[in-house]
């Protein structure tokens, strides 16, 4: 309510424009002026699409009062003819900081974990949700970085804090050289959002999936809040929750990937966010599309690499050289899709290229409406002021930019920018244009005079003939000439001459070197060739290259998605995991995804046919225990994270993805790391190659969790720093479980109770707060979410057992488990599986009784065992890590087999769907090239659910099409630098290859090896 | 008989050291023929029913059995190997076995010492002969290692000891073999837990790079002197290097430093040069092959260094050096996996490169580099019997199965604490 009160109080501020500050006492005379400013004969756009020529703008006291082809002219008003000039309502920017204090810095802490708000007061428990924060209380009018924002076209700006996941909200101003209560167009113009943690030191979130569980959790609490459940608490976060959480709002993402992830925030909380997307959405844009939000873009495109030597060109990807190239071409493409967006120049660190690369969008292909509607009314649009501003309507601000033509030709020249009847010049608009030749004529000789540039910066030089051009300084003002020179590359000292328009010419005097004065004068010879410029030339010849998106857009992609074909591969030695064994001479029909048929001499129509003589067919690897794939792994900062979400943390294009393929994996558990006794829920995802991470999940698939024991969890290995966390002994680890699911079986019990109610009975009954944490804990007691946990110690194993069958379900598997063959009998008599490594120890004290006979031991007792990676180099080689079993132990090759494919299949519950050849099982197949056992195996071809995702001939092709597409590119890249645009130095990109050991933010060493 | 008695010995002394680290071998006392095996020599031969034999700990004959006749009863034992496979014994380059046991554990780490330049501290002495890892890098075929110092610019001086003995002096093969330079970078590698994606310009690149010529050119001039009055004894450890009678082994990864450094090397006068580590050597190949530079590659095992990198290149490389004619060997930066050497060299001979050159690589190219290829890397008589048997093809982990293993003729007792456990547990298992 009081929000609305304030944005009445403001817009009836500008209503009443003399005198909107009569309540302040005024130190002087009254000086209202009359303040009505007509400009007659322009071009006039009224918005995007409507242009009227020959036209009369009226402003009256910072509004539009007329505009159209026959305004009447009021008394009192100041009349400039703009004949031959078009204005343009001024550019609105959605996403700025203008006239907010700086981003505070994240503060560096003591080097001790801080777990709790640092703020004082009534706040929530999270420093990181600023919901109460707003704008417009931090704002003020800075002239300077108001006038550098006119001088490039901006009329408007919704500025924003950047600081935080929940922003709070932004205040919507003009750029006017008023007083801060002047300017205000909107006190709360949107609510904002972002990935980006705040500046705090406190350790909550610390990862993709917990900023997501935490910004999910958050609007859980604020229902909650208003709720009759909360009778107690004053929370002043919430509270302004729920106050923004109506209003337009802006999620800032930092690439595509996250941007699907904010909309499926959106979606859940009913919330269509307006994204702030990084630019890079063409590559996408189909999924982009799907989100149905709007888009804010930026146009910070990349610069073109330095890539003259070769080597160093190494360091560039082909994903970062595809981006230089099509990143121009991203809002054509938005457009193409019918995606609404707006431009921001947020991003930029010159706000001049705001217009340049806009201009370059449109030698991409974008249409000059479109760019101009994403100037002008789609940003005005996003922030609902679309009646004030970015379009030139009766008593909208008056808010626009004179120009000297159409504003996305190069040559055109922005004169002055109007923001609420106030004006800032950027280049004299009636400034005389000189530019041409002219004869010099100074103490008796004859030399040349050159005017270039556009009116009002031109500059002038002198010369002697054609090729010698004499050292000067110029400058041209009004009508006056000062140009000093040097008469020859000896000349110590400068002739120093100014003059005066004088016919078509001009004269004046000069001082020369030894202070003698002299006259001179110039007369008009001949205009001056103008230049087409290069820049634009480059531009338009990337864009004839035609490059175009690569699926998924890093190495190794297609240019067309991979579909789905009918596969036969015939006369395959299979092992098929299942009572048939091994089967000689046998083929394999892949159907719609499926394994159709398996038997001799099959045929299908349009099968493609693959000749597998001498070759192995088996199902695909199923990697128990990954973190490829990913863009975060721990979120090791509280000791139960329960509540993220390893889904929100897939990548889908890893590169690792491509290279596991190579090496047969088909299916993996990505799981949370190890920082914590109760970690993340797992994304158990196919490795499809060219999709979205929603694509890769395995719909169906049953709830996982990661559950982590010993010496990372009680930060064994942390450093000095990291001794507060409850637990620090496996004592106290046992305790958070217990703890855990004691709250987990209350918070159930209280759901189950109310669920329970009549409908009736719930109206009248208050629903228990939503916990996002004790709602995975409860699935696991209720036997819907199963645990994989990371341990090494008998003892501690037989721990969990024990805390689990008190609450009357089993642990699912252990992972790593390398002491399970000490009490792999109690685990058989529990129903654990044990997912092991083949032979990896010795990395620290609880690993020392590792041995490589884990997997077999295990085995022998009756365990379901699985070997995993945890790395995403042995992912490529989990064939051979099995094999390992059969030199430690002699186990039989069948049995190893199925430790990477069936095993694996039936720890994830997936073993009715995977881990074997079985007529009706998905159609995920590799084709070795030996036995699978064997160190001398290839995976020939990798196939998940029917399509081909890895070939070893196609792999070959790839590098062959990448190699020249480089090529191309390079060629490009090494135009604009010949071009004297500027350029970047090759930087490679590291991504990180996380392991479940990990601890992200701390004690981690550097190698400089 | 004897081979029975052998096995039979071997089985009951395994069972009494439990969980203990195996007891060092006995010095070799009789003549000893291996009979009948597929001898892979580590030269590129192969003799599909060999007759091996040694005495005193070398090497007397290595002969195709279709051909030589000779009388079995001179030897004190002959070991029937009829179906199995005899190879030279591995040898792990650059590996910081007996420096650390645990390495989590600060208390078990000796590997690193303080300070920037350190070329006289030295890993002999610290070489821990009773560490519980030694016995399961022999277990698949690995005879000796290069124990070695990392860590600052000058990690100190390495020394190759054989994975058998008492303690450290039983156990060295060679004593301070060489340095080793950690040949500085350009650019820091960035800092992920920070969300940095980028490395960082490294600020004391050019500083480094001075001490580096400073502390050479010092070196030569001290070591000149026959008695240098003012004694410093981290010149005094460079001698032999400086004089050309041990390797400087630099340690460098990216293209730019691989050429720079061996630029540097040749120009500061330093006569043995190898490179570790090398990842990026496919684009300095011609620059290393011109300059006859060996290379120990480290982990074939591992993900590209770009992400437009073929996914294989890292399997293809060392295959790549070799048929180049660059002398190349294999080594494994850590130790948790190191005792998959020999499976290395399956991958490289899997990803292009004949079965036998890929034995090289872990063999008698090893010794080349390491200056031992006079003493061991090969079958070849006269050198020292360092040889290991398996059941099958010792590359692959399917079929690698060692029967024997055999330093300078001391016939090793393989099993280690990670067998005792095995069978501890086995029999419990098997007991229910």
């Amino acid at each position: 309510m009081r929000r609305i009160l304030l944005s009445i109080m403001l817009l009836g501020s500008i209503f009443s424009w003399s005198s909107a500050q009569e309540n302040f006492p005024k130190n002087g005379v009254k000086d209202d002026r009359p303040d009505i400013y007509v400009f007659t004969n322009a071009t006039i756009y009224i918005d995007y699409q409507t242009k009227l020529e020959k036209a009369t703008l009226v402003v009256s006291n910072g509004k539009v009062k007329a505009v159209g082809k026959s305004a009447s002219i009021p008394k009192g008003a100041v009349v400039t003819d703009l004949s031959g000039k078009t204005i343009y309502p001024a550019w609105v920017e959605p996403y700025g900081n203008y006239g907010l204090p700086n981003i505070p810095k994240r503060p560096n802490g003591n080097g001790r974990p801080q777990f709790d708000s640092k703020r004082k007061g009534p706040y929530g428990w999270n420093d990181n949700i600023l919901a109460d924060y707003k704008a417009v209380s931090a704002f003020s009018v800075r002239r300077k970085d108001a006038e550098s924002l006119k001088k490039n076209g901006f009329g408007a700006v919704n500025s924003i804090m950047e600081n935080g996941l929940v922003r709070g909200t932004s205040v919507l101003t003009s750029l006017a050289n008023l007083s801060d209560n002047l300017v205000i167009i909107k006190g709360e113009a949107t609510a904002n959002f972002s990935f980006q943690n705040a500046a705090t030191a406190q350790q909550y979130p610390n990862s993709i999936m917990g900023r997501v569980a935490l910004i999910r959790q958050t609007y859980y609490d604020a229902k909650w809040y208003q709720s009759p459940a909360n009778d107690l608490q004053a929370n002043l976060s919430l509270e302004a929750f729920n106050q923004i959480k109506n209003m337009p709002a802006i999620f800032e993402v930092g690439n595509k990937q996250d941007a699907l992830l904010a909309d499926k925030i959106g979606d859940e909380f009913g919330v269509q966010y307006i994204l702030k997307g990084a630019g890079d959405e063409y590559q996408w844009i189909e999924a982009i599309k799907k989100t149905g939000a709007s888009y804010i873009i930026p146009l910070n495109f990349p610069k073109a690499y330095d890539v003259e030597d070769p080597y160093a060109a190494l360091s560039v990807s082909y994903d970062q050289m595809k981006h230089w190239e099509l990143a121009p071409g991203n809002a054509k493409s938005m457009a193409d899709a019918g995606v609404i967006f707006a431009f921001t120049a947020d991003g930029l660190k010159n706000k001049g290229d705001y217009l340049k690369h806009i201009r370059k969008t449109i030698a991409h292909g974008l249409s000059e409406t479109d760019a101009l509607k994403a100037m002008t009314y789609n940003p005005a649009k996003l922030l609902k002021a679309q009646t004030q501003v970015g379009s030139l309507k009766n008593g909208m601000l008056a808010n626009f930019v004179i120009t000297s033509g159409n504003v996305f030709e190069e040559s055109t020249i922005l004169h002055e920018t109007w923001v609420q009847g106030t004006k800032t010049i950027m280049s004299d608009m009636n400034a005389l244009d000189f530019s041409g030749n002219y004869r010099l004529n100074i103490e008796g000789k004859t030399l040349q005079l050159a005017i270039t540039g556009k009116p009002g910066s031109q500059k002038a030089k002198i010369s002697l003939n054609d090729s010698t051009v004499y050292k000067g300084k110029s400058n041209i003002a009004g009508e006056n000439l000062t140009i000093s020179f040097k008469e020859g590359e000896n000349a110590t000292n400068s002739i120093r001459m100014t003059g005066w328009k004088s016919g078509n010419g001009f004269s004046g005097d000069a001082q020369k070197p030894n202070g003698e004065w002299i006259k001179w004068k110039a007369s008009f010879l001949s205009k001056v060739d103008k230049k087409e410029k290069s820049s634009k030339n480059t531009e338009i010849e990337k864009v004839n290259t035609k490059g175009s998106v690569i699926y998924p857009f890093v190495a190794f992609g297609s240019k067309e998605k991979l579909k789905q074909e009918t596969v036969l591969f015939k006369n395959a030695t299979v092992w098929t995991n299942e009572a048939d064994g091994v089967l000689m001479n046998t083929d394999v029909l892949v159907v719609d995804g499926k394994i159709n048929k398996i038997g001799k001499n099959l045929s299908a129509k349009n099968a493609k046919e693959i000749d597998a003589t001498g070759k192995y067919l088996t199902s695909g690897i199923i990697d128990e225990h990954s973190h490829a794939a990913l863009s975060g792994v721990n979120e090791g900062s509280h000791a139960i994270t329960a509540e993220v979400r390893m889904y929100d943390a897939v990548d889908s294009e890893d590169i690792d993805i491509y290279r596991q393929l190579a090496g047969g994996v088909t299916v993996a558990q990505l799981l949370h790391g190890s920082a914590n006794p109760v970690g993340g829920q797992s994304a158990l995802v196919k490795f499809k190659w060219g999709v979205t991470p929603d694509e890769m999940k395995i719909k169906g698939a049953d709830g996982f969790i990661k559950f982590a024991l010993g010496e990372n969890v009680k930060q064994s290995n942390w450093g000095d720093n990291n001794t507060i966390r409850f637990p620090q002994t496996r004592m106290g680890v046992e305790q958070v479980f217990v703890d855990a699911f004691t709250k987990a079986v209350e918070y159930d019990a209280a759901w189950k109770k109310y669920n329970g109610l009549s409908a009736r009975a719930k109206q009248t009954t208050t629903a228990p707060r939503r916990d996002l944490q004790l709602e995975a804990l409860a699935e696991i007691v209720n036997k819907k979410r199963f645990i994989s946990c990371h341990s090494y110690v008998q003892s501690e194993i037989n721990m969990l057992m024990k805390v689990a069958e008190s609450f009357n379900f089993n642990v699912n598997t252990f992972t790593h488990i390398l002491e399970g063959y000490k009490v792999a009998d109690k685990m058989a008599k529990h129903g654990a599986g044990g997912s092991t490594f083949a032979d990896w120890w010795a990395y620290k004290y609880e690993v020392k009784d590792a041995i490589p006979y884990n997997a077999n031991l295990m085995a022998q007792a009756g365990v379901t065992v699985a070997i995993n990676s945890d790395d995403g180099e042995m992912a490529r080689r989990l064939n051979q890590e099995a094999a390992k079993s059969v030199k430690y132990g002699n186990m039989s090759e069948s049995e190893a087999w199925k430790m990477v494919t069936l095993n694996p299949a039936k720890l994830l519950h997936l073993d009715d769907r995977m881990g074997s050849i079985k007529k009706g099982k998905d159609g995920d197949l590799v084709l070795w090239s030996d036995n699978p056992l064997s160190i001398y195996a290839r995976a020939e071809k990798t196939m998940v659910d029917g399509i081909i995702y890895f070939d070893i001939d196609r792999d070959l092709q790839l590098r062959d099409e990448m190699r020249q597409d480089k090529a191309r590119i390079i060629n490009l890249m090494r135009g604009d630098k010949k071009a004297g645009k500027p350029t970047q130095k090759p930087s490679p990109k590291y991504k990180h290859n996380y392991h479940c050991e990990d601890l992200l933010l701390y004690n981690v060493e550097v190698s400089d090896k | 008989m004897k081979n029975i008695l052998l096995t039979l010995f071997i089985l009951i002394h395994c069972f009494k050291v439990s969980a203990q680290v195996p007891e060092p071998a006995k010095p070799q006392s009789g003549s000893i023929l291996l009979n009948g095996a597929t001898a892979h020599l580590g030269d590129g031969t192969v003799i599909a029913n060999s007759l091996i034999s040694f005495v005193d700990g070398k090497l007397k004959m290595v002969a195709d059995a279709e051909t030589a006749k000779i009388d079995f009863s001179q030897f004190d034992q002959v070991i029937e190997l009829k179906g199995k496979h005899v190879y030279p014994g591995l040898i792990l380059p650059n590996t910081t076995l007996g420096l650390v046991d645990v390495n989590a554990v600060r208390a078990t780490r000796d590997f690193q010492e303080v300070g920037g330049v350190n070329p006289n501290v030295r890993s002999l002495i610290a070489y821990n002969t009773d560490s519980e890892l030694i016995a399961t890098l022999r277990y698949n075929g690995i005879l000796l290692a290069q124990a070695t110092p990392t860590g600052g610019t000058v990690s100190g001086t390495s020394s190759i000891m054989m994975l058998d003995g008492w303690n450290w002096e039983d156990a060295a093969y060679v004593i301070d073999d060489g340095i080793h330079l950690n040949w500085p970078v350009q650019k820091l590698g960035a800092r992920w837990w920070l969300g940095e994606s980028e490395g960082r310009i490294n600020p004391n690149y050019k500083a480094n790079i001075g001490i580096i010529d400073q502390l050479f050119k010092d070196a030569f001039a001290y070591n000149k002197q026959s008695n240098p009055s003012n004694k410093n004894i981290k010149l005094g450890a460079m001698k032999q290097v400086v004089n050309g009678n041990a390797s400087l082994f630099i340690h460098v990864n990216n293209r730019g430093g691989i050429i720079k450094s061996i630029q540097w090397a040749k120009k500061a006068g330093i006569k043995k040069v190898v490179l570790v580590g090398a990842r990026d050597a496919y684009y300095a190949m011609d620059f290393i092959k011109e300059n006859d530079v060996a290379v120990l590659l480290d982990e074939v095992h591992r993900l590209p260094n770009r992400t437009d990198e073929d996914f294989d290149l890292p399997y293809r490389l060392p295959g790549i050096l070799h048929k180049n004619g660059i002398l190349v060997g294999l080594t494994y930066p850590s130790l948790q996996s190191s005792r998959n050497l020999p499976f290395f060299a399956g991958t490289v001979s899997a990803y292009g490169l004949d079965k036998e050159e890929a034995l090289k690589l872990v063999t008698s190219s090893t010794a080349k580099i390491l200056g031992i290829s006079d003493r061991t890397g090969t079958l070849k008589v006269g050198l020292d019997a360092n040889l290991v048997v398996s059941e099958g093809d010792l590359l692959d982990m399917r079929t690698n199965q060692l029967t024997h293993a055999f330093i300078q003729g001391k016939a090793l007792n393989l099993e280690g604490k990670q067998q005792a456990l095995y069978k501890r547990f086995k029999a419990k298992y098997e007991g229910n």
